[in-house]
């Protein structure tokens, strides 16, 4: 904001015609004129939640063998899901100020707060008995958590001052335990296409004890998912490419880097999806100095929460796929997403092109709203079967394999 | 349980018998206005507005993101589903004309404002609302100056944050022409 108000000072001082140019607003940075007629619009959930009879939830989609069914409903903005060793399921929202818990309480699954007063809660991950919240700015832990649901406390700062500035634009954050005992997560660039400062468009990671950060991943617009591959324990992570460019530019992007690889710089603002210059920060370079994404995902297509099947319950087939929620963007007259996809690596690490899996979100693609849900994160359950949350609703779905139903 | 009536008489009535549940609409109505049509200029009207918005900004309410010392006590007691029905009631209340009477000059600049400064992207070409986001055409004045100066002074958020981004750009002069405007807008 300190900047915004500089800026615009700066210009009225200096030609007085720029005066009336004010700033636009972070999520119409970077519309063109030829599109200030649209009428695109950011969705928001029903914080309220919607129950899930009132839904066409008979319509949803999952290949042959498998089976989706609604696991809970009832949890305001349902965004990301954490498990912990005792069963209890934690969920995360960016709108609300609280932690959710999923508990079973007599063979009926019920909702709880367990957390409260939080800011912009979006990231949450379970390890080794505590549960770290990823807040706006900061990030806090709250050790034996699942022994004292009704009286947790406050949570013990790892580390703070994330976001002096409370900067505009993706401020909420994702949160994933890496295998070096670390807590990794997104901070996002303060707009749809501005130049960061060096804290943002980054994947950086903290190491609790220390709380100490380090940059992991820079030029990253915004990931909302990340988790790490069990064999060779590389980070991957989803994310979100800038607006107004049209329908069908730039893909949103799947990223891999190396356990051990030099921090890599994968484009933003300057270079989109590995080989697209930006028309306004990419005039002065070129796409070559910037590191590739693994995979394009589509066009706004929004990936969020990513997740490796190591579960036992699904086919061979499914093994060692990466799972993807895709929440289905607001920025394309024509909307796709809303939809969970997979990608398969091969040997070699290479990630094939997304294939649908939970399908039947997406109503009417040219409608206002398009959708009746929005697919958030993933979840692998130990019995090998998967949640998926939806924010719009307040949702949570398992999606679950029976080989003889798959005989038909 | 949703029935339209006096809405006042029956509103004071529920002070002293408590026999109402905390979702009647028509405990509303003793603000808010008959079918949530106001007729106090710093309060807003309910009826017609999108019932994803009423059920949002009541659960703002009740969850402390936004704060105002009559609306978070009536936010308190209700539950999700209670939200869900008042604000389905008042969605489908048909809108009053309205009683603002705008200056010739805002009426003429408004709808220019209103393009520029990305009100009618988000809130519709005839500023009706949508989804989360509020109908603007014949709101209370009084209440729509209020909102936007909080909007701007970053006292009051919005989902998203996006209100917030949009009203930094407004100068002071044109966010008061564009509540004169609004307020004398009529909701169809």
């Amino acid at each position: 904001m300190k900047t915004t108000v500089a800026v615009a000072v700066a210009a009225a001082l200096a030609l007085p015609a720029l005066a009336q140019q004010t700033p636009a607003p972070s999520w119409q940075q970077g519309k063109p004129a030829a599109l200030s007629e649209s009428t695109l619009h950011p969705f928001a959930p029903h914080m309220t939640g919607r129950s899930a009879k009132d839904l066409p939830v008979n319509t949803l989609k999952v290949p042959a063998g498998f089976k989706v069914e609604v696991w809970a409903d009832g949890i305001p903005e349902a965004r990301s899901m954490a498990m912990g060793d005792k069963g209890t399921l934690f969920v995360s929202n960016r709108n609300a100020k609280n932690v959710y818990a999923v508990v079973s309480k007599g063979g009926q699954r019920e909702v709880k707060t367990v957390l409260s007063g939080l800011d912009a809660p979006n990231g949450i991950v379970f390890s080794k008995g505590t549960l770290y919240v990823a807040e706006r700015g900061r990030i806090t832990r709250y050790d034996g958590i699942e022994s004292k649901l009704d009286s947790p406390g406050e949570g013990k700062v790892v580390v703070d001052n994330l976001d002096p500035q409370r900067a505009a634009g993706h401020f909420w954050k994702y949160l994933a335990m890496g295998p070096d005992g670390k807590l990794y997560f997104n901070i996002g660039a303060p707009g749809n296409i501005v130049l960061p400062n060096y804290t943002q468009a980054t994947i950086t990671r903290v190491d609790p004890a220390k709380g100490v950060l380090e940059v992991v991943a820079m030029g990253v617009r915004n990931s909302v998912g990340m988790d790490f591959n069990p064999k060779t324990k590389d980070l991957w992570f989803t994310n979100h490419a800038r607006d107004w460019l049209g329908d069908d530019s730039p893909n949103d992007t799947l990223h891999r880097v190396a356990m051990k690889s030099p921090v890599p710089h994968f484009g933003y603002p300057f270079c989109h999806q590995g080989n697209t210059l930006d028309p306004e920060y990419g005039k002065n370079r070129t796409c070559a100095e910037f590191a590739k994404p693994a995979q394009l995902l589509g066009t706004h297509i929004a990936p969020l929460g990513m997740k490796f099947y190591n579960g036992k319950m699904f086919p061979a087939e499914y093994q060692g796929n990466i799972f993807i929620a895709m929440h289905g963007s607001w920025n394309r007259t024509v909307k796709q997403g809303y939809n969970v996809m997979r990608v398969k690596i091969d040997e070699n690490g290479k990630a094939s092109k997304p294939m649908p899996f939970l399908t039947g979100f997406l109503q009417d693609e040219k409608a206002d709203p398009p959708m009746w849900g929005r697919p958030v994160d993933i979840l692998v359950m130990r019995d090998g079967s998967m949640l998926v949350s939806d924010d719009y609703n307040g949702i949570i779905y398992r999606v679950s394999y029976a080989a003889k139903a798959g005989k038909k | 349980m949703i029935r339209p009536g006096n809405a006042t008489a029956l509103a004071v009535a529920f002070f002293f018998s408590a026999a109402a549940g905390a979702a009647d609409p028509n405990l509303c109505a003793a603000c808010h206005g008959d079918n949530g049509n106001s007729s106090n200029p710093a309060v807003p009207s309910l009826a017609q507005q999108p019932a994803q918005f009423i059920a949002t900004s009541l659960f703002m309410f009740r969850e402390g993101n936004r704060k105002d010392d009559q609306m978070t006590p009536m936010a308190k007691p209700l539950k999700n589903a209670e939200m869900n029905e008042l604000a389905a009631y008042f969605a489908k209340q048909p809108a009053a004309p309205p009683r603002h009477k705008s200056k010739p000059e805002s009426v003429a600049a408004g709808p220019d404002l209103a393009k520029k400064f990305n009100c009618s992207q988000c809130h519709g070409p005839r500023l009706l609302g949508q989804q989360h986001i509020p109908r603007l055409a014949g709101q209370q004045y009084e209440y729509l100056r209020v909102q936007l100066k909080a909007f701007k002074a970053q006292t009051r958020a919005d989902i998203d944050g996006n209100m917030t981004a949009a009203i930094q750009a407004v100068p002071a002069q044109d966010l008061e022409t564009l509540a004169d405007y609004l307020a004398g807008l009529e909701a169809k």
